[in-house]
């Protein structure tokens, strides 16, 4: 571990403070529809929007109307999705290299992915989908399936700020203007940014260069027959590459134009595109939970919830950062850093990011549902491994997806709050609210929907010599963290891949589609009952009984909360995978072929 | 299995997950 790769950690969570209050106030600005400075642009075309699609602004909704809406328009945007993947080969414009139809297994996983915010790719981006395809299919999800976690995440809040309510918003309103004052201004500016970088925008047909070098090339198909030729050149893709990688990070979504997602240089092309792009990763997410203090009139309370997210990126960078800069003990050569040379573990990472970059990367991808990649998670050491695959266990509420990661924590929340009434004796009070059995009901309803997909999904493909163990890449524990962490990243809506799993079979694709399907919805279901019946009680002045959600010692109850929920459930596939890998590792033993 | 009887299963499978989520929604509804 260097100085310059701890300034690298800090630096960067000094930038992620610096910009949660000015995204809280704007966010609370744009969703209690107070005026803006882009009112004059947005507004008209909201008003517009409103009258095509015969939406009445002013009307308010119940949870469950809220919920059906959010879930017709995600059926009806994955249909589509799902149509345009099948007819691509029937595309008129936008397909210059001729990319035939997605197979039906993989286009329903690919658009459930989408729909869900998962952005989980069993397809090679480059390879596989067309111009119009990552325009009008991809990068509109992008949008839409950030915009409906935010609409949901100012629900819930407004289900805690709001006393005596029946209602939580308009589902539409919340989308509509989620997408239109957030998303598409900050994509805009932030695109331009990248591309003044190297990242490349363009609509054209790929590249073809020349190898200065020719060489000699033995490939093996898929029946073990052999091939060898002379590679004469290498195919550069192209695209528009930028505006669909600033919403990949802003939107928390993840799915890369190339299938290298961010370690591309087309998309990721420099250190300060590396460094911006995980800040657009965290900023939304540290927004709305300075917006939480804002709409429920406890400021304090925000600064809280974000210290204890800040506390847990913290230890889950630490922990990657020290497992990665260790190196690898087995093997024998000097792995110490040193002039020119990064040391430890770099198998799998990009040099012009290093260890710190990657690490950081790694950690706040998986904090947050993003799952942009610039390096290859399968290759870190068995612990610099299980921080990613911890942090999507936790539920992604270390700052968290956009939305997803506000909700989901304030689930957690619901839960200390719980947990202290009952050490201390009282009916349980979150911000003058009474936590009843409904709301613990709900919330554990939303908690266990999640270990439940993942653990049955993993178990019986980690049983199954048929169709589930056949797309494990490497023996023994190693192999086990390989399937574990495709359905925690799929049932977690992250979409990062750790890599080695050959996941694109007609049983992983169904099965992680169906992870992500149960992973998103059915949280957001128990989740948004809860936001309604808090939105209905009255307010109860503070007690001398109450737990104060407002000072340190109620951070750290979050914290414990969080740890033992999510970690203590899965500790037991973690002892069987990364945990026992690294163990053996310390052993002297290995499990390679 | 042919490719449309692939879309209509896949289509099919979606419609009745939705569905059943909907379902979800008015039995948590009910619950309180």
């Amino acid at each position: 571990m260097t100085a310059n790769g701890w300034a690298q950690v800090l630096l960067f969570l000094g930038a992620v403070l610096l910009v949660t209050k000015p995204i809280g106030l704007y966010l609370t600005r744009v969703f209690d529809r107070r005026r803006t400075w882009l009112d004059p642009i947005a507004r008209p075309v909201e008003r517009l929007l409103y009258r095509l699609t015969r939406v009445d602004e002013t009307h308010e909704m119940r949870w469950t109307e809220y919920g059906a809406a959010m879930l017709l328009f995600s059926l009806v945007s994955l249909v589509v999705l799902y149509a345009i993947l099948r007819l691509q080969a029937r595309q008129p414009w936008g397909n210059p290299q001729a990319l035939g139809a997605l197979p039906p297994f993989l286009a329903f996983n690919t658009a459930v992915s989408f729909t869900t915010n998962t952005n989980w790719q069993a397809y090679g981006g480059e390879s596989t989908v067309s111009h119009l395809t990552q325009m009008a299919g991809l990068a509109y999800h992008n949008f839409v399936s950030a915009a409906v976690g935010i609409a949901l995440a100012v629900a819930f809040v407004r289900g805690i700020a709001r006393r005596e309510s029946q209602t939580i918003g308009n589902f539409w309103v919340d989308l509509t203007r989620a997408w239109l004052w957030v998303l598409l201004p900050l994509c805009l500016a932030g695109a331009l940014v990248l591309v003044s970088q190297g990242v490349v925008q363009n609509l054209r047909p790929y590249d073809r260069a020349l190898l200065v070098d020719p060489q000699t090339v033995t490939t093996t198909d898929g029946d073990g027959r052999k091939t060898t030729g002379m590679v004469t050149g290498q195919v550069i893709a192209q695209g528009p590459v930028a505006s669909q990688e600033i919403i990949k990070e802003l939107g928390t979504n993840g799915g890369g134009f190339f299938n290298a997602n961010s370690a591309h240089p087309f998309e990721n092309p420099t250190p300060l595109t590396n460094f911006l792009e995980m800040i657009a990763i965290f900023a939304l997410a540290a927004g709305l939970v300075y917006m939480l203090g804002e709409m429920t009139g406890s400021r304090r309370h925000g600064w809280m919830v974000w210290a204890a997210m800040a506390f847990l990126f913290l230890a889950g960078v630490t922990t990657t950062y020290w497992a990665e800069s260790r190196g690898n003990p087995l093997l024998t050569a000097d792995q110490h850093s040193a002039a020119g040379a990064p040391g430890g573990n770099m198998e799998g990472k990009e040099v012009r990011f290093g260890i710190p970059g990657s690490v950081l990367f790694a950690t706040v991808t998986t904090d947050a549902s993003c799952g942009a990649v610039n390096a290859m998670h399968d290759s870190f050491t068995p612990l610099g491994g299980m921080v990613p695959l911890v942090n999507i266990m936790l539920g992604e509420v270390i700052f968290g997806g956009v939305g997803a990661g506000l909700y989901g924590m304030l689930v957690f929340v619901i839960l200390a709050v719980f947990i202290a009434g009952l050490m201390v004796g009282r009916t349980p009070e979150y911000l003058g609210k009474k936590i009843e059995a409904y709301d613990v009901q709900m919330s554990m309803l939303a908690v266990l929907v999640f270990p439940l997909t993942v653990l049955l999904l993993t178990g019986i493909s980690a049983v199954s010599p048929s169709f589930g163990t056949p797309a494990i890449s490497n023996p023994g524990p190693h192999g086990l963290s390989q399937v574990l962490y495709a359905f925690v990243s799929g049932a977690g809506n992250n979409g990062s891949a750790f890599g080695g799993l050959g996941a694109n079979t007609p049983w992983y694709n169904t099965a992680i589609g169906i992870a992500m399907l149960a992973g998103r919805f059915l949280f957001i279901i128990p989740m948004l009952a809860v936001a309604g019946n808090l939105a209905g009680k009255k307010r109860v002045p503070p007690s001398p009984g109450t737990f104060p959600v407002t000072t340190p010692l109620f951070a750290a109850l979050l914290v414990s909360v969080i740890l033992i929920v999510g970690a203590l459930t899965f500790f037991p596939a973690l002892s069987l995978g990364p945990i026992l890998e690294h163990l053996m590792m310390g052993a002297g033993r290995s499990f390679g072929g | 299995m042919g490719n449309a009887m692939l879309d209509a299963i896949m289509l099919a499978a979606t419609l009745l997950f939705f569905a059943a989520a909907l379902a979800y929604v008015a039995g948590c509804d009910r619950l309180r």
